[in-house]
């Protein structure tokens, strides 16, 4: 539980944020499926913005959703991962017996493959795509700057995203289908 | 569209607008969620797939360490995990290939090539010579002895190291920098491989950025296919140049191709047959004089066929 001391001047705004916006936070973790686990979400936000001390953020509210919300896919994501990782765990062992691959570079290798498989997967909708989604996702350019930066318009950035994301579930459901 | 699809779709949008740093209608995405409950499964499976997908592209850069395993961290994406390195790589790339076009512009090329069946030896300084196997071609620099490429075909080197000038070798698009070194590259068309027998060799470093240890074998299927990291005996490495060849769950394209290399004899695979496996070891003399003497040796069926030798597996 997120201390009940009232917001006092000493608190960032965020923090004093948080303690207005605690029901709505809840409300929205429920919402985006965290069931039980929606109180102890919001106890992770809490301490996530008091460790963090981020400075100054332009829109508070925002930024308490979106830290409920990253925590949210975070958990997806290493659900599955954990999920995967155990079957491919026993997929290696099954027919690999004996052998002793070098785990980190095997794990390396299978990394920097995917990421290649990724890339030219990108690549394959088109330059823009690529470079669209690079410098939104990874470089974390918001969607107007990277239209202003390419000479685009803001709808078209959007619908070479869409183009992007929807390739990414399809990779992902492949990739979680097939047995490494 | 089926109901499945609407809220792909849906997810597929809101996945976009929550994205982006500027995004504010979180009460409306609320409202999206609660109005059925297969909204935040899907809306996930986006949200996760993007994720995956810009943490794997960022963190498979050169000379960065390969587990991703941080605590989850709630910054924002912009310094969630360093930004700089995917579009480093992206720059890396595009330097590579720069000075790629840079130096074949500057370099002095000489051909070396070897019919089937004839080995030749080039030595670039006293302690560095490279070993071409029957049926291999390559470039050197005149200029720079610290310099060759393998156009196709097999070459054992045997490398002094020298920090300061690392030894390089190119086949194809791929890169092998030496750290002290003896090993055999061998590249059929679009097949690679690659082993070491003492030191150990970095592939590519400006991409996969990966060591390859004594005793090791990279090898690569196809031009785009997935990179095995296997075992092979020190001693199997470079094997060829005392007559030996030894194959171990081999496709029968590239063994067949090795085969005609080495000794010179007219093999090639039986149709439909190139994907096959074999597997044993080899002397390579006695083939010469008898093509057919490979039949009982790799368990395979070898049938004359005007001047060349068909192998296939019975």
């Amino acid at each position: 539980m997120p201390p009940a001391a009232p917001p006092s001047s000493s608190r960032s705004g965020l923090e004093a944020t948080f303690l207005e916006n605690r029901d709505k936070l809840l409300h929205f973790l429920r919402a985006r499926g965290a069931g039980d686990s929606a109180e102890d979400l919001v106890q992770e936000v809490w301490l996530k913005i008091s460790r963090s001390n981020p400075g100054p953020v332009a829109a508070p509210l925002s930024y308490l959703f979106r830290t409920a919300d990253l925590l949210m896919i975070d958990r997806f994501r290493s659900a599955r991962q954990s999920v995967v990782r155990e079957r491919d765990w026993s997929d290696v062992h099954a027919g690999d017996a004996g052998a002793s691959p070098e785990p980190s570079a095997e794990r390396r290798l299978a990394a920097a493959q995917e990421a290649a498989r990724v890339l030219s997967l990108l690549e394959s909708l088109g330059p823009r795509v690529s470079r669209v989604f690079r410098r939104h996702r990874i470089d974390g350019a918001a969607q107007k700057d990277v239209a202003a930066e390419l000479g685009v318009s803001l709808s078209t950035v959007e619908s070479d995203l869409r183009v992007a994301y929807r390739a990414l579930v399809e990779w992902k459901e492949r990739s979680d289908e097939a047995p490494k | 569209m089926s109901e499945d699809d609407k809220i792909r779709a849906e997810a597929l949008d809101w996945a976009l607008r929550t994205g982006d740093p500027g995004f504010e209608d979180w009460e409306g995405f609320t409202r999206w969620l609660e109005a059925n409950a297969a909204h935040a499964g899907a809306y996930d499976a986006v949200a996760a797939a993007a994720a995956d997908a810009a943490d794997l592209i960022a963190a498979s850069a050169p000379a960065n360490d390969d587990v991703h395993e941080d605590a989850p961290d709630l910054r924002p994406a912009r310094s969630r995990r360093a930004p700089w390195i995917a579009s480093a790589m992206a720059a890396s790339l595009a330097v590579v290939g720069a000075l790629w076009i840079w130096q074949a512009g500057s370099r002095d090329l000489y051909r070396v090539e070897t019919a089937p069946g004839q080995v030749r030896t080039v030595s670039l300084d006293a302690q560095t010579r490279v070993d071409l196997a029957g049926g291999t071609a390559m470039a050197f620099d005149r200029k720079d002895p610290r310099f060759a490429r393998l156009e196709s075909g097999q070459a054992l080197f045997t490398v002094r190291h020298d920090e300061a000038r690392p030894f390089r070798v190119t086949v194809g698009e791929d890169s092998l920098v030496d750290v002290g070194t003896v090993f055999d590259v061998r590249s059929d068309g679009e097949d690679l491989s690659v082993a070491v027998s003492e030191g150990a060799v970095q592939f590519n470093p400006k991409a996969q950025d990966l060591r390859i240890a004594p005793g090791e074998v990279l090898q690569r299927r196809g031009r785009s296919g997935d990179y095995t990291l296997g075992k092979i005996a020190a001693a199997q490495v470079g094997e060829w140049r005392e007559g030996r060849v030894t194959f171990d769950n081999t496709p029968l394209d590239a063994a067949t191709a090795d085969l005609a290399r080495i000794t010179g004899v007219a093999y090639v695979v039986a149709p439909g047959q190139k994907d096959r496996t074999v597997s044993g070891s080899l002397l390579v003399a006695p083939l010469r004089r008898d093509p057919a003497a490979l039949g009982p040796l790799l368990g395979v069926r070898v049938r004359e066929d005007g001047k060349r030798w068909v192998i296939g597996v019975p």
